[in-house]
């Protein structure tokens, strides 16, 4: 079996004493910025981004793994401790959880989630082994038309799931494509969009951008509408355990929830907070007792935490495979690749098989390392939370300056920081979203190039785009979405959908 | 003319400056052909988007009923991001220590009612603490005090 082969080489290389430490001190400290209310896993990324630049590059990617895991978990522990959801992903958890954890079932949901989300990581890994490769190869038959038509599927997604207006979310995607072309185009040399300024020519830095946009406009954001004091339900260690219902309830939950997760998370688009929204649906629609949901289900914790989970660790595979991000953090993971050096892609399968294969298997140490760090230590984790947010958000502040120096000594890196956190937080007064334009900017160059070549393959002709099987598949694809949109009956379900948060 | 949704409207505006800007700067592109394009054909597509859609936002939020936009808070906004810029400009001069602790002190004053000596405190400890982990620990290339 050549999976386990790779997997061993995988497990060699990540369980290096030296890269386990770097895997638990980033899932230490993704859980510690996780379980601050308000962070979730992009403003932690990008806080967290420049520690890892001085490791080597599977040391630094092992870690940014870990600090995303951990981001994730932490945002749980929050939301059934104090129901305050501290990503996206986990406001469902917030609904069953946080009940569960006021009838005294806190450690029950506590334990569930952690150990539905272990299941679903240690799946999520399996699902990676197995089919990173053969999508690899998959991979090798596209074309340029067929890069660009994933792409344009991908920005849709982004678009359906984004929060609020559809028409503001597509003008954020475009907005961060623009972003993205400026500095100079590889084709001609010429510079565009730098303003005769030198530090745009090799285009806009990414830190500075990341940091500005979520980081520092979420610490705004918090000082302008301090959140209030929320009472925290406190649990002790003995109360840990679920009982034999709950388990025998959610154990099928968790298996359903894994199985849509995985599939959820190598889509374009999808990710885990679709997942646990969509998981949390499924729940609650097959139930013999739709009644409880909303009173504490333990379904509604284990379904959705195993989802998040499960397409947290499967939406790597688009990435890896295609080097394609398909979602604003696994476009946060693909500018971490690149600036470490690394070019994601198939490619990176073979030149790189310790890198790949590392990876892999550092997600599921990592999840196991979750466990271990959450389980018995609750308790420290609940007790961050009493840190007074007045000397927090100095430190993050002091972190994200430091950060953008460590990688460039240029001043300009924090004018353009400054810069970003302006427009940031002008986009957060207006109510449009940033994240979508995340992965624009990240996907515009690409875009762009892959447009450039398929027009200059066909000779000016736009029907390659629907003669190639493949990108007439995804284009088709993309038009079902953007008539989902258009369609009202779905729009009122997206609608519906967020308003739960 | 009446604004039903301040929000949107603002975004709006926003997206067709953007938009108008980008359309203006990368006029002086060469646009190209789809068979040739040039380094101006995908930007002026999408500026040209960009524009439309703001156009199409703020038509609608003359029409539909929308959130009122926040009032802006000049305090958390303008201490944080000088902050930053003191940083910034300093810290090769000076080093990393002393603009660290100015940094914090700087982003406190974000909020009002602030302990003068609690923060100096806290400033004092997290400089150091960074300087242990970047400087020392990390090996990041930064000067630690002033005239190196």
């Amino acid at each position: 079996m050549e999976v386990f082969e790779h997997l061993a080489t995988g497990f060699m290389a990540a369980g290096s004493l030296e890269n386990l430490m770097f895997c638990l001190i980033g899932t230490v400290l993704g859980t510690l910025i996780g379980v601050l209310p308000g962070i979730g896993p992009i403003p932690a990324l990008a806080i967290l981004l420049p520690i890892t630049f001085g490791l080597d590059p599977l040391s630094s990617l092992i870690m940014l793994a870990g600090i995303y895991y951990g981001a994730q978990y932490g945002g749980s522990t929050t939301s059934i401790l104090v129901n305050m959801p501290g990503e996206a992903s986990s406001v469902v958890t917030c609904i069953e959880g946080h009940q569960m954890a006021r009838k005294g079932r806190a450690g029950a949901a506590l334990a569930i989630a952690a150990l539905g989300s272990f299941f679903a990581g240690t799946i999520g890994t399996v699902f990676i082994a197995a089919f990173g490769p053969p999508l690899a190869s998959i991979a090798q038959q596209f074309n340029s038309p067929d890069y660009f038509a994933l792409m344009l599927l991908g920005l849709v997604m982004a678009i359906v799931l984004a929060h609020g207006s559809v028409l503001k979310a597509v003008a954020m995607v475009l907005i961060g494509l623009l972003l993205g072309l400026v500095g100079t185009d590889i084709n001609t040399g010429l510079t565009r969009y730098t303003f005769s300024l030198s530090g745009l020519w090799e285009g806009i830095d990414f830190l500075p951008l990341v940091l500005g946009l979520f980081g520092i406009v979420e610490i705004i954001r918090n000082l302008e509408n301090p959140p209030p004091p929320r009472e925290t339900i406190s649990t002790r260690m003995r109360d840990l355990w679920p009982n034999k219902q709950e388990f025998r309830d959610s154990i099928p939950a968790a298996l359903r929830g894994t199985g849509l997760g995985s599939i959820l998370g190598i889509l374009p688009g999808g990710g885990a907070v679709l997942a646990s929204f969509a998981s949390y649906t499924l729940e609650k629609k097959i139930s013999k007792n739709p009644r409880k949901f909303g009173h504490g289900a333990v379904e509604g914790v284990a379904g959705p935490e195993s989802a998040n989970n499960a397409a947290a660790q499967t939406s790597f595979i688009p990435l890896l495979t295609l080097g394609i991000p398909s979602n604003p953090i696994m476009a946060i993971m693909m500018g971490a690749m690149i600036i470490q050096g690394i070019q994601p892609g198939a490619a990176v399968m073979t030149t790189r098989p310790d890198l790949f294969w590392g990876m892999v298997a550092s997600m599921w140490i990592g999840n196991l390392m979750l466990v271990v760090i959450n389980l018995p230590m609750i308790g420290i984790w609940v007790k961050l939370l009493s840190v007074p947010y007045r000397l927090l958000y100095p430190a993050i502040l002091l972190f994200c300056a430091i950060g953008v120096y460590s990688t460039s000594t240029e001043p300009f890196m924090m004018v353009l920081m400054i810069v970003f956190t302006v427009f940031g937080y002008l986009l957060f007064k207006l109510g449009c979203e940033p994240a979508p334009m995340v992965l624009g900017f990240i996907l515009g160059p690409l875009m762009e190039e892959n447009l450039r070549r398929s027009l200059v393959i066909s000779r000016g002709d736009p029907t390659i785009f629907i003669n190639r099987p493949i990108s007439a598949t995804l284009l088709v694809a993309t038009v079902l979405m953007l008539c989902l949109i258009i369609f009202p009956q779905f729009r009122k379900t997206r609608e519906e959908a967020f308003q739960e948060e | 003319m009446v604004i039903k949704s301040p929000q949107d409207f603002g975004a709006g505006i926003l997206f067709i400056l953007f938009g108008a800007i980008g359309l203006y700067v990368g006029s002086d592109l060469t646009f190209g052909s789809a068979r040739n394009m040039g380094p101006g054909y995908f930007p002026m597509i999408i500026c040209g988007l960009i524009a439309l859609i703001g156009l199409i936002v703020t038509a609608k939020s003359l029409a539909i009923e929308g959130p009122a936009i926040e009032r802006i808070q000049f305090r958390p906004i303008i201490f944080i991001l000088l902050a930053i810029a003191a940083f910034g400009m300093l810290i090769a001069e000076i080093g990393a220590v002393i603009s660290s602790i100015l940094l914090i002190l700087f982003a406190a004053y974000a909020r009002r009612d602030v302990n003068l000596v609690e923060t100096v405190v806290f400033a004092v400890t997290t400089a150091a603490f960074v300087v242990i982990i970047f400087v020392y620990a990390l090996g990041q290339p930064m000067p630690v005090w002033w005239g190196r």
